[in-house]
């Protein structure tokens, strides 16, 4: 195999695994808490802003750069998308279910604007360049350098993989599902219910917010075309074919869908001509929206499923909609 | 401030209101935010222009401007039939999508999720079929007439605004004058009690449908004759809809053409003071606003 | 007795509902009641009396067994159909239109009759609830608890139902309020409505009622003439005595 392949392999599955981190955040909001946020590249937009403003070299005409370590932009950038969501989530989570859906999609759209117009701080249209990458020193050799990128990106989707495990099924974890589950006792749980949904919201952003600021680090320059709401549909495909409310799957479907997605633009790119090209890629869009509606409608589960600890769940929803069959409307 | 923001903020409000009327309907009675509402706006639009060009090639005196306006008698003729096709559009969705998760009792969040979906679907399919290049329903010229104070408007931006509030003026009507609009605010407040009291809450639904689907066709058109059309034409609009919809009280339909304008407004005084690239962050700072301050909306009932 | 009995006004055979599938809430309940009766239905909290009348309204899946309305199945009729055949409900909670006019609330149920009567209907209703009839446009949700329990009676008059079912029409009133409504429903019936009453104000309700039946757990478990069951020590016991009036049921 020739190391160019083995690299661009590399190079494929670190851009998947920032993905599957996203996918991870949302899992937590939407599979386990049952929290549905249209946001997403507004949360991954923040987490790559702020890391990237902590940690470039200072630059004329722009807010910062601070020249922080690596680290500290990626922590800056978990925690201020975290800080964000905290903030919509508080606003709207007491209201109407789905009041949440509406701010965050209006979140996402300041975000992308404030990217776009608040030059000084964000680079505007031309964003933000030279944001320094793990493993520079190894840049010389394409090999080594993508083999250690993928690697730590591997370890961060490890260690989150793990830390998410284990919340899930601390009492943390089983008072979230019992929320989601049964309305009776989110509403016994009363105020401290509003506060658990609360506190996942604001970790699965921030997880997104990590996300981001993996990705602008590996890529190196980021700017507000990354951020468009198609970014948010495609994370919700990774997470709807792995299956909402499993981590694995969560990981797997980003992979998974990422593959499916970078094979058909290439595809497209080699079966069409330049003209139409957008044209026919309207119809990967249309596919997730399809997929959407068909894993609602015929698979609530997802394709591989939740984990055994919440199917549970999935049992009295089936038998929820059974009786329903014979109600009138 | 330039008078002209008064007028520019007017026309543009008149539209959102007339958005936000089918969204505050459709959400009051079905109980959900439907993200697919922008994507009838769109495919009104385009339904529009697509029969509109075919009446031209049949007749091409049908695409001569009649009196003032920019467009010939083929439009209105359009704009009728292409309600009709966005209103089916809406059924046939409720009956593949919507309907088959609301006879399973699916909780709010689901119902969302699914709009989403079909907002996706029928966006992507829209920008397949029409290329997301802006399409025109015509090319005429038009000359802003001077309505004094320094104030202009173009006749069919004039028309557009007499067209929002005679709808406004009927829907509102329609709802509190007739038997059907009784049913549904019936509905609005309590299904299962208006079907106790003998309402066929399945056919207030389908009636919604064709309501709200045939408004949200009437803002597509007119966005699309005082802008242009594109794909993401509706999805644009989705945010001040929603703004506006809140903002005017869920189920309101006097607060959503209230709100609208005020959404219209302030974009306007907003595009005048701090610019134009600030424009779509109102609605979403109007949105904040009303959910922190008066989450049931001006003219809208609390806890709704 | 004689020879050939109508069939009852209302009639539940083996009657099995309840809100989800394999938990059924009401479990067999046979029931009768003759045309121009008043019947009451008593029972402790929870019982399931709710959820009879419910699924006899078809707010409730019915999972097996029939209810019949004047000899004619109606298990399987949608819940805006058992109106049109003669059967009123009154809801124990939310059973008015708050954000309707008291008017709108009449016109409402009117709706479904021919055009012509309708107006004359209203009329003759608001003839029976004075009070109702001189605030006609105020906002049903600015009634007082007596007024609206009168606006939801008058509501389901308003068809000239053939039965009448009421599910705790006396909750949350004072005993004065009580009374007259009570006298009201007493009329109603004297003029030939059937009616079936849920109600957890026992002396009240089997002061009005000629027979009343017992529920307890889903299943019927007493029933007899008011008078007798009035003074039944042991039912009074089991299940009367402790009963407290005005309990409002969970959503
Ligand atoms: N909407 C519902 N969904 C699921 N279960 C319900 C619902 N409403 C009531 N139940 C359950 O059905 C059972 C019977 O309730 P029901 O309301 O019929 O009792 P009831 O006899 O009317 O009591 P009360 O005197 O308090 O009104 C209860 O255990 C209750 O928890
Ligand atoms: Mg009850």
């Amino acid at each position: 195999m020739s190391v160019e392949l083995i690299a661009y392999g590399c190079f494929f599955l670190t851009v998947a695994l920032t993905y599957a981190i996203m996918c991870l955040g949302l899992n937590l909001q939407w599979g386990q808490t049952g929290l549905f946020n249209v946001g997403i590249a507004g949360f991954v937009a923040i987490g790559a802003y702020v890391s990237a403003i902590l940690t470039t070299p200072d630059t004329a005409g722009r807010l910062g750069g601070f020249g922080l370590p690596m680290a500290v932009g990626w922590l800056g950038g978990a925690l201020a998308a975290a800080l964000v969501s905290y903030l919509v989530g508080r606003l709207t989570i007491r209201l109407r279910a789905d009041y949440l859906a509406i701010a965050t999609f209006g979140i996402a759209a300041a975000v992308q604007l404030c990217a776009l117009n608040l030059e000084p701080i964000t680079g505007g249209p031309f964003g933000i360049g030279f944001i320094p990458r793990p493993f520079a020193a190894q840049a010389g050799n394409p090999l080594l350098f993508s083999l250690f990128n993928l690697a730590l990106l591997i370890t961060v989707v490890l260690l989150l993989y793990f830390a998410l495990e284990r919340l899930v099924r601390s009492p943390w974890g089983r008072v979230l599902r019992a929320i989601r589950e049964d309305e009776t006792a989110a509403l016994a749980l009363g105020k401290s219910a509003t506060r658990f949904r609360l506190q996942a919201f604001a970790i699965g952003g921030g997880i997104m917010g990590l996300a981001g600021a993996a990705q602008a680090h590996f890529i190196g320059f980021i700017a507000p075309e990354n951020y468009l709401p198609m970014l948010t549909f495609q994370v919700w495909a990774m997470l709807i074919v792995g299956g909402s409310g499993n981590n694995r799957g969560a990981i797997l479907g980003a992979v998974l869908v990422w593959g499916i997605w970078a094979v058909s633009a290439a595809l497209i790119a080699a079966v069409f001509d330049p003209g139409q090209q957008a044209r026919a890629a309207s119809l990967q869009i249309a596919l997730i929206g399809v997929a959407i509606c068909a894993v609602l409608l015929l698979r609530p589960q997802g394709i591989l499923g939740e984990m055994r600890t919440v199917s549970r769940h999935l049992g009295t929803l089936a038998k929820r909609t059974q009786p329903a069959e014979k109600r009138p409307e | 401030m330039n008078p002209q923001v008064l007028v520019d903020g007017l026309i543009a409000g008149a539209m959102y209101g007339l958005g936000a009327i089918g969204v505050t309907l459709t959400y009051s009675i079905l109980r959900f935010a439907n993200f697919a509402h922008s994507e009838l706006l769109t495919f009104g639009a385009y339904a529009a222009l697509a029969l509109s060009s075919a009446l031209g090639v049949l007749s091409a005196g049908l695409l001569a401007p009649i009196g003032p306006f920019s467009f010939g008698w083929s439009l209105p003729l359009a704009a009728i039939a292409a309600m009709a096709l966005t209103g089916l559009l809406a059924l046939a969705v409720d009956a593949v999508l919507f309907g088959r998760l609301r006879v399973r009792r699916s909780s709010i969040i689901v119902m969302v999720m699914a709009s989403f979906g079909a907002a996706l679907t029928l966006r992507s399919l829209l920008e397949f079929v029409f290329t997301s290049k802006p399409a025109y329903f015509t090319r005429e010229l038009q000359i802003a007439l001077p309505l004094g104070g320094g104030m202009r408007a173009t006749p069919d931006q004039l028309l557009a605004l007499a067209v929002a509030v005679l709808l406004v003026v009927a829907v509102h009507l329609l709802l509190t004058r007739t038997a059907i609009g009784r049913s549904m605010r019936a509905v609005s407040e309590n299904q299962a009690l208006a079907g106790v009291v003998g309402v066929d809450v399945r056919k207030v639904i389908r009636v919604v449908w064709l309501l709200g689907a045939a408004l949200a066709c009437v803002a597509g058109i007119m966005a699309g004759l005082l802008v242009q059309l594109r794909p993401y034409m509706g999805f644009d609009l989705l945010l001040p809809l929603f703004a506006a919809a809140i903002l005017g009280g869920i189920g309101s339909v006097p607060g959503a053409m209230l709100a609208g304008l005020i959404v219209g407004l302030a974009e306007a005084g907003t595009v005048q003071l701090i610019g134009a690239e600030w424009r779509t962050a109102v609605a979403f700072v109007i949105l904040v606003l009303v959910l922190l301050l008066r989450p049931q909306g001006l003219l809208g009932r609390p806890q709704a | 007795m004689s020879t050939v009995a109508p069939p009852p006004a209302l009639a539940t055979q083996a009657l099995v509902a309840g809100y989800e599938r394999d938990l059924p809430i009401v479990r067999g309940v046979d029931f009768q009641v003759a045309a121009g009766e008043l019947v009451v239905i008593l029972g402790p909290n929870g019982a399931g009396k709710s959820t009879l009348v419910k699924a006899i309204a078809g707010l409730v899946p019915i999972h097996s067994g029939h209810a019949f309305l004047a000899g004619a199945d109606i298990t399987r009729s949608p819940v805006q159909e058992k109106v049109r055949h003669g059967l009123a409900f009154v809801p124990q909670t939310e059973n008015i239109f708050a954000t309707l006019s008291i008017q709108e609330n009449l016109q409402l149920a009117a709706d479904i009759l021919p055009r012509r009567v309708q107006a004359e209907r209203i009329a003759e209703v608001c003839d029976l609830f004075p009070d109702l009839a001189a605030r006609r446009s105020a906002r049903a949700g600015n009634l007082s608890g007596g007024q609206r329990q009168m606006l939801a009676v008058a509501r389901a008059l308003i068809v000239k139902p053939s039965v009448l079912i009421l599910d705790e029409p006396s909750a949350g009133l004072s005993p004065k309020i009580v009374g007259e409504v009570f006298a009201r429903l007493k009329d109603i019936n004297a003029a030939g409505i059937t009616i079936v009453l849920v109600e957890q104000n026992v002396k009240a309700a089997l002061a009005i009622a000629h027979r009343a039946v017992i529920l307890v757990e889903g299943e019927l478990r007493h029933e007899g003439p008011a008078a007798t069951l009035a003074e039944d020590p042991i039912v009074a016991q089991l299940y009367l005595g402790a009963a407290p009036a005005g309990q409002e049921e969970g959503r």
